[in-house]
């Protein structure tokens, strides 16, 4: 559908206005569209939106952005700023009284040996997990849609089916998967005869991190195939079909058709994975193994839980907290930059 | 147009006004509420009881709180009681309108922290006047309360303790000995390894307190009593490398280097541990009083399970025991510090006490309370309480107070590379003194 052309006439009616307003697409359109959208829809009177007063546009915006806003603040912009606060304070997180102590939390952050670890961990997570789940779903979604699998409406609830369980269950379910004695791994190994690799998966200092990976990964894949299905199927099929009477073999077909135009949704499926898992890989964590051996599992998020609810330092958890808010949104800027590409329309 | 308008924005003003109305008054709103005068001839207000449900269950405190309201008809008790308990009355002792009594026990409630956050009230002279049963309540304890500089805050209700688990009818079967010292446990672990094929050491390396506190803390009170546990939790200079605690160090580096610790512990959560233990996996385990209510629903119904002290000492000396302690106390703010009084007092009666062991399966902190005669109270809690006083084969060691989160969190880390194998005692003594002096800086 041409969005552009569309948009420099004028809208006659409410149904195109809609239509328009809520195209999922409309990241691509300029904003000040979407404004006169909705100006039309709710002032369909011929003429009248010309004549229509400054005070009642300004009044109507605030009708629409002000409850959002509100809550915004409330949920978003009040905790945010109150843990930038409490970062300032020695506080136990369990009484009314506080301390100031100025920087030394902070001080305390760049001494304490465990961060740097936590650190390391967490982008150890964020890389293993963008290959991971990037590639498989990537696979998935070219199979699922180019290879006219008859099944592929099964597959694609068999992928998606992690996601619908929640965190906990999965971390649970792979907890027993691990499980040195009983564990599906082991015993796997253990009947073909490769018993001498059997090892307590998330009790070795080693393998305990590179084990974590598998899961969320396993976890993952389903909704960024979704994501991408979406877009392979939004590229013009003409696109394909003049591809295949050039002789474009499959392979070149997906580097130079597929990937350049679902790289919207490659992109965007990168930047969620690397935001939840630098938020929320504690999860997986502090379920599978609490950040142990040792520390060998340790993430920001975990040992923020760690600091600020088992050992009662809130105020120096609430530092770590403001850590992954910085080192979260450095990163998403960082890949803002390398991600970038110029849009490709053939 | 401009009507619906108007009234829109009114509307959004009202609903921001109630929401900022609502949020500044939610700290103070109930701190007028619930209060209770304290009539001068009797106890009566309102008395609001909070307490964690967990292992023991929760039957016993309703049986002593319905005791208590047909004593003081005058008082209206409240229960704030739960699994999650701890973590929902946070906001209250944060805003400074704490229940009137806390029973401290479970996940996110620390004796120590509420302490050192001034939350507890000094029942240090109160006590002292207390009668129970017709002689003074200090009189009545297997342990007394925790000792913070002279003063006490709480009261330690439940005596749990840990200790090592064995199954004991595999070993009546196979006819191996009970041991009584370290070194008979090293031969005995050794000949199951043999025997049975199993590793015969196991614990939850992702909470690795349970072998601090059931086997370590044994160790320690064996080989310098009270005082070196006193050290040893206080984080005191050069207490964790001092040479009694090398010592038993070396023993744990001894079972680790004899492959007598399961290889995937620190995979191991306590569920998963104790369920190793339970199908025969291993044969010694770690953890208090518990475990057999804690397995009731998994375990075969005749698991006979057998507890002794965990066996950390030299030939020649008495197993120690290190009770752990769950405690009961005031808080400082509570609004009927009277009917507070009245009920911790009433709880610490004989009567009780064997209604615990008969309820919980544990054992309540007072003495002389008569379990042999008792048929509903499981056998091993009667063996317990039969060995607990009998100075000659277990001592009683205390700590002054639970170890600090803070401390014990860097020495559980550094305890579970050295049960690896990753490091050796004399690394682990130098990260466990880096800790404490970490700790005693800090406070």
């Amino acid at each position: 559908m041409n969005l552009r052309n569309e948009q420099k006439r004028p809208l006659k009616n409410i149904g195109t206005a809609i239509n328009i307003g809520f195209n999922l697409d409309g990241m691509q359109q300029p904003l000040h569209s979407l404004r006169i959208d909705f100006y039309t829809i709710f002032n369909k009177k011929k003429g009248d939106w010309m004549v229509q007063s400054k005070g009642r546009k300004y009044l109507f915006l605030l009708f629409c952005l002000l409850p959002t806003f509100l809550l915004f603040v409330v949920f978003t912009v009040y905790p945010m700023i109150n843990g930038l606060y409490m970062s300032f304070f020695e506080w136990s997180g369990a009484s009314g009284n506080k301390t100031f102590i100025g920087w030394d939390n902070y001080k305390e952050l760049f001494s304490d040996p465990i961060i740097p670890k936590t650190i390391w961990h967490d982008y150890f997570l964020v890389v293993t997990k963008v290959i991971g789940i990037m590639i498989l779903s990537l696979f998935f979604a070219v199979a699922l849609t180019q290879l006219k699998i008859k099944e592929a409406p099964f597959y694609r609830i068999v992928f998606f089916f992690p996601n619908i369980m929640s965190v906990v269950v999965i971390g649970i379910l792979w907890t027993f998967i691990y499980n040195p004695d009983l564990g599906l791994i082991n015993s796997g190994l253990n009947k073909i005869g490769l018993g001498r690799l059997a090892k307590p998966w998330l009790g070795d200092t080693f393998w305990a991190l590179p084990s974590l990976v598998l899961p969320s990964v396993w976890a993952g894949i389903g909704l960024f195939m979704l994501m991408l299905i979406g877009g392979i199927l939004s590229v013009p099929k003409s696109l394909y079909e003049a591809a295949d009477i050039d002789g474009a073999s499959s392979w070149k077909q997906f580097w130079q058709i597929t990937v350049p135009l679902v790289w919207p949704q490659i992109k965007t499926s990168i930047l969620y994975i690397v935001i939840t898992t630098l938020n929320g890989s504690f999860i997986i964590v502090q379920v599978m193994t609490e950040g142990g051996p040792n520390n060998a599992t340790q993430v920001m998020g975990s040992y923020l839980y760690q600091k600020a609810f088992k050992e009662f330092n809130f105020g120096y958890g609430a530092t770590i907290g403001v850590m992954i808010l910085i080192l979260s949104l450095v990163t998403v800027l960082l890949l803002q930059v390398f991600l970038k590409r110029e849009k490709v329309d053939y | 147009m401009k009507e619906v308008c108007k009234r829109l924005s009114l509307l959004v003003l009202a609903a921001v006004l109630v929401l900022f109305t609502a949020c500044s008054s939610g700290s103070d709103s109930t701190n007028d509420g619930g209060s209770g005068e304290s009539g001068k001839g009797g106890v009566s207000g309102t008395l609001e009881i909070q307490y964690f449900v967990g292992g023991y269950g929760d039957a016993w405190w309703k049986e002593v709180i319905s005791d208590f309201k047909k004593k003081y008809p005058d008082v209206t008790i409240k229960e704030d009681a739960g699994p999650n308990i701890n973590e929902e009355m946070r906001t209250r002792w944060i805003s400074g309108n704490p229940p009137d009594v806390v029973y401290i026990d479970g996940a996110g409630s620390s004796e120590t922290q509420m302490v050192e956050d001034k939350q507890l009230m000094d029942i240090t002279d109160w006590v002292k006047t207390v009668q129970v049963d017709g002689k003074p309540l200090m009189d009545t304890f297997i342990v007394s309360p925790s000792d913070y500089d002279g003063k006490m805050y709480s009261l330690p209700l439940v005596f749990d303790t840990w200790g090592t688990w064995y199954n004991k009818a595999l070993f009546k079967e196979k006819g191996y000995k009970v041991p009584t010292d370290f070194n008979s446990w090293m031969s005995s672990m050794k000949e199951i390894k043999k025997k049975e094929g199993v590793t015969p050491f196991v614990t939850t390396g992702k909470y690795p307190y349970y072998f601090l506190r059931g086997v370590l803390y044994p160790a320690f009170g064996a080989a310098g009593g009270d005082k070196l546990l006193s050290d040893v939790i206080s984080g005191k200079k050069g207490a964790w490398s001092s040479k009694p605690v090398v010592g038993v160090m070396q023993k744990v580096k001894d079972m680790q280097e004899a492959g007598l610790i399961d290889p995937g512990f620190a995979a191991l959560n306590h569920t998963q541990s104790q369920m190793n233990f339970i199908l025969g996996k291993n044969a010694y385990i770690p953890v208090g009083f518990w475990l057999p209510n804690e397995m009731a629903k998994d375990a075969p119904k005749d698991f006979d399970y057998g507890f002794i002290p965990s066996p950390m000492n030299d030939p020649g000396k008495p197993m120690v025991v290190v009770p752990d302690l769950r405690p009961l106390a005031i808080a400082k703010e509570a609004k009927n510090p009277e009917a507070a009084k009245a009920f911790v007092s009433f709880v610490f009666q004989k009567k009780y006490a064997a209604k615990f062991a008969e309820l919980t399966g544990a054992m309540m902190n007072m003495k002389d309370v008569d379990l042999s005669n008792n048929d509903k109270v499981p056998g091993y809690l009667k063996d317990a309480n039969t060995m607990i006083n009998d100075p000659k084969k277990v001592a009683i060691h205390n700590k002054p107070y639970p170890m600090s989160a803070d401390l014990e969190k860097p020495i559980s880390d550094a305890l579970v590379s050295l049960m690896l194998g990753k490091i050796d005692v004399n690394e682990f003594t130098k990260r466990a003194e880096a800790a404490a002096e970490k700790y005693r800086n800090s406070n």
